[in-house]
């Protein structure tokens, strides 16, 4: 057994409760969404077991290219997702929510993602390797939660102001809620990990905290719009619909800082 | 003065200004920072101008941006100061509820009775709550009292300790950037040079570069010694990621290369009509040495890397890679000057044709070594702890913010017939959902509790 069958099983473990959850969408019959879950949860074993292999093969942290971190970042997702779901019982979201980790599994197995481990470039060989991508992507990963919430009350809520009440228990009011109080975890994490541990790193590697080299203005901003979410929600009292807004905002945000900064914007943060 | 405090103490500012210093943050990162103008008439043709003059193209360095960070923590400042007042004197001098009313109007509410007297009841209530680790207060009267029950009071602070945290991150910013220092510094194995802005020197005892198996680079490793007052004081082995500091300066490993300005040549003699003549040199720009019984000495007296000749015919170098080395050597004999000539490493006929035909001997240039520098990037960051300190009260401040909410619960309780009227209310910021199942959970024991 080794780590690419251990990440096919996965990824066929997620498109598999994916399936269940889109069922459940449809014909409402709890077990459904039970079954979904069970294989989101067996799909995270198997894939703990893939990035552990990785890491005993490679001798580093499962996140220094692009195939593992998107293989990382789909890991975050899913353990962000039975984490909430456990505790709030979103089952609801549980479809789209498969379909942003099925997204993230196919972008890394694309041919375009080189998949071989190459030895490490000195600046990345540090603890903090580890500690600055694993905290940030699982901020990112609540975040990614609180974008499907977001999205979730906003349909909800212009269908309850239609006139037609929830189906289901979860309703806009509830979304809303749940989105607040992903966001709360997410945002401490996203802090210690992207800003505070990078800056620490960045000042052993390179002698500089901070440099406004892209990447690290990209988390800057992320970190400036889930900061206006919680200040217009807390001190303002906005809620419902502007506040999911600034929630789908900050997501994209973190997802451009993840993504496009890569691609687009050349910087510090450029390990090719 | 009133005016000044009531604008910057406004939450609308802070949303302004955060949506503005958001927006210039990304334009910075749109527009390419610290570039030559010309790139930018290049890139932006007409508009250029405007934007060098309106320093977008230092964006994040600009008179405007630093100015739009100091409104903030000044506005930070003063809306965590307006707040912490009111919250100072709720911590500090709770008020107990006396009016039913009042507690019966607050989200998480319960009243019951128990078939106790008060004197009895009161320690029941004391215990439970006790138990759930709030911290009480009582006031009791003959046949009423009341109760304050809080815990988790740091919990009121949370926003305020992260705002600290970012105050003093700014601050710290703010000497970073005005009096950090940063330089490169390039040492060859075994030279001394003088730390700028520092009393003492460092030395380059050893460098190595590791590879990986594949060929790439494991790694850097500088030892180096720091030197005060012509003694040893200090050695350290740095690579990268693992820094020497001494004195507040900071030495890190982050590039290598050769000194091809200095190298050692390699050159050899021949003679034309004696093929068995041979005699091979070693020697660094300036140095001479004797060729033998002919009393010729030669010397090297200058070296280019890459061998080009200029406009006006003066002989240059085209980069500091040794595409094209050659050495320009002279023959001495005694005060004569018998030969001179460029000698190319890369052209060893070019040299032979041009060396001292007088003397019968030929010049060839073999080969060159350069020592190997090691490039330390140093730099000195008094801001740097204001940056540490303000990173933890940040993290601090978030943890208990968010999950470390105060609770608060208020009961009164009035004795009639040996019976005990509990009306009770609870407070939550936070996590309301939560702490109605806790509520509940502690109202059901303290019903039951005999």
């Amino acid at each position: 057994m080794n780590e690419s069958t251990l990440f096919l099983i996965a990824f066929i473990l997620y498109i598999v409760a994916a399936f269940f959850y889109f069922t459940y969408l449809f014909s409402k019959k709890d077990n459904l969404a039970k079954s979904g879950y069970t294989f989101a949860f067996a799909g995270l074993i198997v894939h703990t077991a893939a990035l552990i292999l990785r890491t005993i093969e490679s001798g580093h942290a499962p996140f220094t290219n692009m195939y593992e971190s998107l293989s990382f970042l789909a890991w975050s997702a899913i353990f962000a997702y039975v984490l909430i779901e456990g505790k709030f019982k979103i089952k609801n979201a549980g479809p789209y929510f498969m379909l942003i980790v099925i997204g993230l599994m196919a972008l890394a197995s694309s041919p375009l993602m080189p998949k071989e481990a190459t030895p490490l470039v000195p600046a990345l060989q540090s603890y903090w390797l580890w500690l600055h991508v694993s905290v940030t992507l699982l901020g990112e990963a609540f975040f990614a939660v609180g974008f499907i919430t977001s999205i979730m009350y906003l349909v909800a809520d212009s269908k309850e102001k239609k006139g037609m009440a929830a189906k289901s228990s979860l309703t806009a009011e509830k979304l809303d809620s749940i989105s607040y109080r992903t966001i709360a975890i997410g945002f401490p994490l996203f802090t210690l990990g992207g800003l505070v541990f990078g800056m620490v790193w960045a000042y052993k590697a390179w002698g500089s905290y901070w440099s406004w080299d892209p990447k690290e203005t990209w988390s800057l901003i992320t970190w400036f719009v889930f900061a206006l979410y919680l200040h217009t929600r807390v001190v303002m009292g906005w809620k419902g619909r502007r506040s999911a807004l600034i929630a789908v905002i900050g997501f994209l945000a973190a997802l451009f800082t993840y993504f496009g900064v890569n691609y687009l914007l050349a910087g510090l943060h450029s390990y090719t | 003065m009133k005016s000044f405090f009531n604008f910057f103490s406004s939450v609308k500012l802070a949303i302004f200004l955060l949506i503005f210093i958001t927006i210039a943050s990304i334009l910075g990162t749109l527009i390419p920072q610290q570039r030559s103008p010309g790139e930018y008439l290049d890139r932006y043709g007409d508009i250029a101008n405007f934007l060098i003059r309106l320093e977008f193209t230092k964006l994040y360095q600009s008179w405007w941006f630093i100015s739009l960070l100091f409104l903030f923590a000044v506005n930070i400042l003063v809306c965590t100061l307006t707040r912490l007042s009111p919250k100072l004197r709720k911590a500090f001098q709770p008020k107990f509820e006396t009016e039913k009313k009042k507690l019966l109007s607050l989200k998480t509410t319960a009243s019951f009775k128990k078939n106790q007297n008060l004197e009895k009841t009161i320690p029941d209530v004391q215990k439970m709550l006790s138990s759930k680790h709030f911290r009480l207060k009582t006031d009791q009267n003959e046949n009423t009292a009341f109760l304050l029950a809080r815990k988790r009071l740091l919990g009121l602070f949370g926003s305020d300790i992260v705002h600290l945290g970012l105050l003093i991150i700014i601050i710290g910013g703010i000497i970073s950037g005005m009096s950090g220092f940063r330089t490169n510094l390039n040492i060859s194995e075994g030279k001394t040079i003088p730390v700028p802005q520092a009393d003492f020197e460092l030395r380059l005892d050893k460098f190595v570069t590791e590879y990986h198996p594949n060929g790439s680079v494991r790694d850097w490793k500088s030892t180096l010694t720091v030197i005060e007052n012509g003694s040893d004081v200090l050695s350290k082995t740095i690579e990268v990621n693992h820094p020497l500091s001494h004195k507040g300066f900071v030495f890190y490993q982050s590039s290598y290369g050769w000194d091809w300005e200095n190298p050692t040549l390699e050159i050899w003699a021949k003679k034309k009509n004696d093929p068995a003549f041979l005699k091979k040199f070693e020697l660094g720009v300036g140095e001479k040495a004797q060729i033998g019984e002919e009393n010729i000495e030669i010397a090297v007296i200058n070296f280019v890397p890459d061998f080009i000749i200029g406009e006006n015919n003066e002989i240059a170098t085209r980069s500091l890679e040794p595409n094209n080395p050659a050495a320009y050597i002279e023959g001495w004999r005694e005060e004569e000057k018998v030969f001179s000539s460029w000698i190319f490493a890369k052209f060893p006929d070019f040299g032979r044709m041009h060396s001292a035909i007088e003397t019968d001997l030929s010049f060839e240039f073999k080969d060159l070594r350069a020592a190997q520098y090691s490039g330390i990037q140093m730099s000195k960051d008094p801001g740097v702890n204001f940056i540490w300190v303000g990173c933890t009260l940040l993290m601090v401040g978030l943890f208990v913010a968010f999950f470390w909410p105060t609770r608060e619960i208020k009961i009164i309780l009035e004795e009639s017939q040996n019976k005990t009227d509990l009306t009770t209310g609870g407070i939550a910021a936070k996590n309301r959902e939560d702490f109605q199942s806790e509520f509940d959970k502690i109202m059901e024991s303290i019903r039951r509790s005999q």
